[in-house]
Order: structure tokens, then C-alpha cells, then sequence
């Protein structure tokens, strides 16, 4: 666990996909702050204790070993203390039920990682951009 | 209601009515024929009789004998002129002692009145002028309310005498009235005859109770009896002549007389006739009750069945067809509700098996979606790094060959992308609704042209009225879509790119084609044209997967639909389909 903030936290079991999540993150200069968890444990863990730092984002992969994104997403979103932290779900899934779930259970958006590199640069520094800079939450 | 339980007492009746209304008229036509002949038969036998009554009468042998007397003989031989006074004495024995009253009257052959007794004159002229010997009868004459007639008797002169010697023996009776007679000879005739007598040239006519109005000709000369009007009833008549005499006589009956057997019949057999067809209708009307019965139970129990209640069953009947119909319905919906049972079962295994198949392959094709975008992702964004960070490292054939691999990475996201688009048409539900075709083509093609790019020459999209379809509107907007994309791409090196979307009729469907002036293809690979992955150009000529028409195809056979196309190389294309129409 980090002692300093978390801007970010990237729950992504791909390590090439978070490679290159960061990459794009890091030519927009929004890496410094991120946490990266491999699994739906390792990220419920780091809620568990209700002390540990408040990111400003989650980017949420469905896909998850143990336990998946979805469930993960249930339990942030029923706990008082994590239910307003903006969760982003970020997944190779296009399928319509993953996305009627996702929103349904509070997501805040759905972004379908693009097969093309710049495409999928773009879209992790714009959520990055968006949610880190432009978004206001609440104190 | 159209029901056989009420038909059919109601056809008995018809039937019986009818046989009752036929019976009825043809017997008491026939019975009014039979008693018509017979009073035919009657009437002129009671003439005859009359006419005969008349030839015996003794009025006639009287006044020959007179006429015989030698008294009377000299009397008129002398010409009236000689004996005069035993001619009288004669004469007078004859008008004392008959009943009658007659008068008599001794006459020249000229006419005139030579001598005359009794009480009764009548007119100075000869009434009768007998030629013969023997005594004749002349009309009945009439004054005030008496009847009259002559009979007269020639008395020729003596042998050798001179022309003019001899005269006539006249005598004139009063007709005597008795109103018992006509009843008396009512009686003789039988049943309702009356007999009446007159001059055949007309009146007077007597029944012999009183004067009556004279016959009208037209019964005095017909041979057979006819009917006549008389005293404002109707009479069947029939005449003969009395035979020497100037009479006739007419007997006749009254007309309603004549048919009362045929009423008589008619009012015996009506209510027979009528407590027969009610007992018919009766029997009838129990018969179909018994009849229709069963079946209405054996109809209740089909419509009951139809609907749904498979467990009812016809209460089991006789020995009779009615009671076998029932058993056998009951044996067949036994049969009907086993192996609706069977069937049930059968479905709901089938249905389980296909869901368990239909989430095998959701899940496979979420791994798919999932899993295989992963590892491209990986080699796409980390040959890009390369050609980024390591950029100057590389040698140019180095660079090319990550170009390559960017290349089909891309390509190949893209085949993963539609093959999703593609599997999961077959899974999602249709939402069908009423679709307007012509609205729906002109989006798409206004879209196509917005976003038409690469093209050398002009495109003209040119849409017909189409008929709206019933569908899911978002499904055949991508076969649109599809189709239009295609015809795009395809004319696009194409000077003047034509495409034309239109529709026909075709036995109850609607057939709807998007047709081109493009590159056209071999029709020897039409059937081709629509699976997965099949190309017949190379992606260098056309780019794309192969999947669009795939996607087509699917949607409208989802909807009920055929798809097919036409075409030959740089002769264009023409890609029809089907679907059921606005209102199904």
C-alpha cells in the first residue's frame, strides 16, 4: 500500500494491457500517481481497511482472476465509503449484457479498449484527462 | 343458430305440412269430381222421369175420347151450325166431373169460337191448332199469378164432306198449385233435387208450388248440366224437353250441395291431417333431441379440447353409433393428451438442452470477445512502441515489416469485430414492429453519400416508393445498410455509379432490391456470395471481411425472408430479398 495519494487505480490482470495503459497515461503525464491491482482481490483489498488512499478514478477490466469485475464493481458501489469514487470499466467486452450490467450495478462509464494502439492510447488518456483534471467529485 | 337439434324438427314439420296441404287439396278435388259426376248422373235421370211423368198424363186420353164423342162430331162437322145442344150436353159431363174445372171450347179450323163451357176463357185465338188426330198440349200460359195450358184435338171431316167441315176440341185447364208438390217431387228425385217445368221457349215456369222466373236459355239448351244463378245461390242444372209437347223441364241442385262431401271430406281430414303432423313434429322434434344430444356432448368436448382442457371426456353412451362416436372420442383424446404430455416433455428437454447450448455459446463468444482482442492488442500497441521509441534503430526493412504486422493486426480486429456482430445476431430477440422502407433507405443512402469518400466519379442513389415492411427496424436498417455499402463500394471506380433500391410484388410478398451499375460478379458464385468469409474479390481490388452479406442473409431469414442476388462481371449487381409484409 502506498503512503502517498493515488490518482489512479488500474485493475488489469493483463500485464501487457497495463503496460500499456500506463505508457499512454505517462505521455500525458498522468502515470505518477497510479496503483495497479492484477486481480478483483488484490483491488477489494485495497478498499478493505476503509483507510487507505481514495483515488480520483478506477479503471475497472471485467476479466478478472478471482474475483471478477463486475463483482468488484458491486461491492465498491454498495459500500458508503467507496460508492462515490468514479469507476470506470475498461475491457476488451463489447457485449450488450456485460454493458446493461456494468451501468446497472453504477459504473460511471464503459469504454471498449480499442484493438488499435492509437485508438486505445487515446481513449485511456482522454478517461485519464477527463476524470483526473475536468471532473469535480464530491468532498 | 345454425344447430341440427332445431333444423331438423323443423324440416319434419315443413315435410309434413306438405304432405298434409297435398293429401288434403288432391282428396277433396277428388271427391268434389267424384260427387260433381254424380250429381251429372242424377239430374238428367230426374228429367227423364218428369218428361216421362208428362207422356201419361191423363188430359190427353180424355179429350180424345171427347173428341170422339158423335154429339160433338156432327156438331162440328155441320160447321156449328147443327146439335148444337147435344154437343153441349158433351161437353158439360167433361167440365163436371173434372177436378180441374176445365173449360172446354169446340172451334172452326179457322179459329173461331163455335161453342164454349166451363169457367176459364183465356183468349179468343186458337191456342192450339192440332193437324191430327190425336190430342196435343200447348204452352203454359199465364194470367196474374194462374197457370194454364191447352190440349186440343182435331176432329177431321166426314169422308167425302167439303173442305172447311170439321174443327178443333179444346180444352183449358187451370195448373194446379200444391205446395206440398214440389217438396213431393223433391222427395221422388231424391236428395236435394228440385224439378221445375216451362216453355222451352220461356216463361211461365212452374215448380208446381208457384210461378217461378224462367231457366236462362243457355240451361234449356246445353246437353249436360251446368251451373246457373238462381235466387242469388248457385245450382247445377240440367233440362230435357217433354217429348210431344212444347215443355221443358229442368231439374237442379244447389251447387253447395253438390260439394259438401268434398267439405266434409276437407273438415273430416284437416284436424286428422293436423294431430298427425303435430305428433310428427313431436316424434321429431324428441328423435333429433335424442340424436343431437350425444353429439352436442361430443362438440363440447372437441371445442373444450380445442381450447386447451385436454382432460375432458364424453359421458360413455349406448351400444348404438352414438355410444361407439363417444367411446372412440374419448379413446382418441387419450391418445390426443398422451402424446400432448409426451411432446410437452419433449420441449421442455429440448428447450433445456438448447439454452444450455445457447449459454455455451454466449460464454464462447464472450471468451472470443475478450480474450482474442488481448494478445492483438499486446502485439499491435507493443510494434508501434517499437516503431516509436526504437524508430531510429531500425533499419527501413525492419520498419516495413512492423507496417505489415500493424496492418493485419488492424485487419484482423476488425474480423473479430464483425464475427461478434454476426454470432450475435442469432442470439438477440427481434423487436418486430411496422418498418417504413422508403424512409429507411433514404436515411441510409443519405449517409452513404455524406460519407462517400475515394470516389472518382458521381454516385446517384435513386429510391422508388417502397412498401413499408413488418420487422425489426434496427436489423433491417443494417441489411440497408450493408446493401447500400456494398453498392457503394463497388461502383466506385465507376465514372457514373448508379444505385437504385426498388420493390415488386411477388405471389403475397414483397421483394426488395438494391441494384448497381458496379463491378458485378461471376453469377457461377452467387450462392457464394452470402456465407461467412467468402470473397469473391480480392481485398487489394475491394477491402472488407466478407461478413456484410453473411449478416444480411441471416437478418432476413430471422425475419421469414429469401435473399438472392444477380449479376455478372462489370455488369453491376442486383441483390434481392423478401419480407413478410405491413400487415401480418
Amino acid at each position: 500500500m502506498q503512503s502517498h495519494g493515488v490518482d489512479i487505480l488500474l485493475v488489469e490482470d493483463n500485464a501487457n494491457d497495463a503496460e500499456l495503459t500506463l505508457r499512454a497515461l505517462k505521455q500525458r503525464n498522468l502515470a505518477n500517481q497510479v496503483f495497479v491491482c492484477h486481480d478483483g482481490a488484490e483491488a477489494l483489498d485495497f478498499f478493505a481497511n476503509g483507510e487507505g488512499p481514495v483515488p480520483k478514478v478506477v479503471l475497472l477490466d471485467l476479466k478478472l482472476p478471482k474475483v471478477d469485475g463486475l463483482e468488484v464493481l458491486r461491492r465498491l458501489k454498495q459500500d458508503n465509503r467507496t460508492k462515490t469514487i468514479p469507476v470506470v470499466v475498461l475491457t476488451s467486452s463489447r457485449e450488450e449484457p456485460d454493458i446493461e450490467r456494468a451501468y446497472a450495478l453504477g459504473a460511471n462509464s464503459y469504454i471498449v479498449k480499442p484493438v488499435d494502439f492509437e485508438a486505445f492510447a487515446r481513449a485511456v488518456s482522454d478517461v485519464g484527462l477527463y476524470w483526473l483534471l475536468l471532473n469535480h467529485p464530491p468532498q | 343458430m345454425r344447430s341440427i337439434q332445431r333444423k331438423l324438427p323443423l324440416f319434419v314439420t315443413a315435410l309434413l305440412l306438405a304432405v298434409a296441404v297435398v293429401q288434403l287439396t288432391v282428396g277433396y278435388v277428388e271427391v268434389r269430381q267424384a260427387s260433381r259426376k254424380l250429381a251429372d248422373q242424377r239430374l238428367p235421370l230426374a228429367t227423364k222421369v218428369l218428361a216421362d211423368l208428362f207422356q201419361i198424363g191423363q188430359g190427353r186420353a180424355r179429350i180424345t175420347a171427347l173428341a170422339k164423342n158423335p154429339a160433338i162430331v156432327a156438331f162440328l162437322r155441320s160447321g156449328g151450325r147443327t146439335g148444337r145442344e147435344a154437343a153441349l150436353v158433351a161437353m158439360r159431363q167433361v167440365t163436371s166431373d173434372t177436378a180441374t174445372n176445365a173449360g172446354l171450347e169446340l172451334r172452326d179450323f179457322g179459329g173461331k169460337l163455335l161453342l164454349r163451357t166451363g169457367r176459364f176463357t183465356t183468349a179468343d185465338s186458337v191456342l192450339v191448332s192440332p193437324s191430327t188426330d190425336s190430342a196435343r198440349y200447348g204452352p203454359f200460359m199465364r194470367h196474374d199469378t194462374t197457370l194454364f195450358l191447352a190440349v186440343a184435338v182435331a176432329v177431321s171431316a166426314a169422308p167425302g164432306a167439303a173442305e172447311g167441315s170439321g174443327g178443333i176440341v179444346q180444352q183449358v185447364a187451370r195448373v194446379a198449385f200444391n205446395a206440398q208438390t214440389p217438396k213431393a217431387l223433391t222427395g221422388l228425385a231424391g236428395g236435394d233435387i228440385s224439378l221445375f217445368v216451362g216453355n222451352a221457349s220461356g216463361d211461365p215456369w212452374t215448380d208446381f208450388g208457384s210461378l217461378v222466373p224462367a231457366p236462362p236459355q243457355r240451361v234449356l239448351t246445353s246437353r249436360v248440366p251446368i251451373l246457373y244463378e238462381r235466387g242469388g245461390e248457385m245450382k247445377r242444372a240440367a233440362s230435357a224437353p217433354v217429348p210431344g209437347t212444347p215443355w221443358m223441364v229442368v231439374a237442379e241442385m244447389p251447387s253447395r250441395v253438390v260439394i259438401a262431401p268434398a267439405r266434409t271430406y276437407l273438415f273430416t281430414m284437416a284436424p286428422i291431417a293436423a294431430l298427425i303432423a303435430i305428433i310428427g313434429v313431436l316424434a321429431a322434434w324428441w328423435g333429433s333431441r335424442r340424436l343431437t344430444t350425444p353429439l352436442v356432448g361430443v362438440t363440447r368436448a372437441a371445442e373444450a379440447i380445442a381450447s386447451g382442457d385436454l382432460e375432458h371426456r364424453v359421458p360413455a353412451g349406448g351400444d348404438d353409433e352414438l355410444g361407439r362416436l363417444a367411446r372412440s372420442f374419448n379413446t382418441m383424446a387419450d391418445q390426443v393428451s398422451r402424446s400432448h404430455h409426451h411432446l410437452e416433455t419433449q420441449v421442455a428437454q429440448r428447450t433445456k438442452a438448447l439454452e444450455g447450448t445457447n449459454a455455451e455459446l454466449e460464454s464462447f463468444s464472450y471468451s472470443v470477445s475478450h480474450d482474442l482482442r488481448a494478445p492483438l492488442r499486446a502485439i499491435h500497441g507493443f510494434s508501434r512502441i517499437l516503431l516509436e521509441d526504437h524508430n531510429a534503430k531500425l533499419e527501413p526493412e525492419a520498419q516495413r515489416l512492423l507496417g505489415v504486422i500493424d496492418q493485419n493486426t488492424r485487419r484482423m480486429g476488425q474480423l473479430i469485430d464483425d464475427l461478434l456482430a454476426f454470432s450475435r445476431l442469432g442470439r438477440t430477440d427481434l423487436s418486430t414492429g411496422p418498418v417504413d422502407m422508403k424512409e429507411l433507405a433514404q436515411t441510409v443512402a443519405d449517409e452513404i453519400q455524406r460519407t462517400d469518400n475515394g470516389r472518382q466519379g458521381s454516385l446517384e442513389i435513386r429510391i422508388d416508393p417502397l412498401p413499408p415492411a413488418r420487422g425489426d427496424r434496427g436489423l433491417l436498417r443494417q441489411v440497408m445498410s450493408n446493401l447500400l455499402q456494398n453498392a457503394a463500394k463497388f461502383t466506385r471506380d465507376h465514372p457514373s455509379a448508379r444505385i437504385e433500391v426498388g420493390s415488386r410484388a411477388d405471389s403475397g410478398q414483397t421483394v426488395y432490391f438494391v441494384k448497381d451499375n458496379g463491378a458485378g460478379f461471376d453469377a457461377r458464385y452467387a450462392d457464394k456470395l452470402f456465407g461467412v468469409f467468402q470473397r469473391l474479390h480480392s481485398t487489394e481490388q475491394f477491402d472488407g471481411t466478407g461478413v456484410g452479406l453473411a449478416i444480411v442473409k441471416r437478418i432476413v431469414q430471422r425475419h421469414g425472408g429469401r435473399v438472392w442476388a444477380e449479376g455478372a462481371v462489370n455488369q453491376g449487381a442486383t441483390f434481392f430479398f423478401t419480407l413478410p409484409g405491413e400487415e401480418r
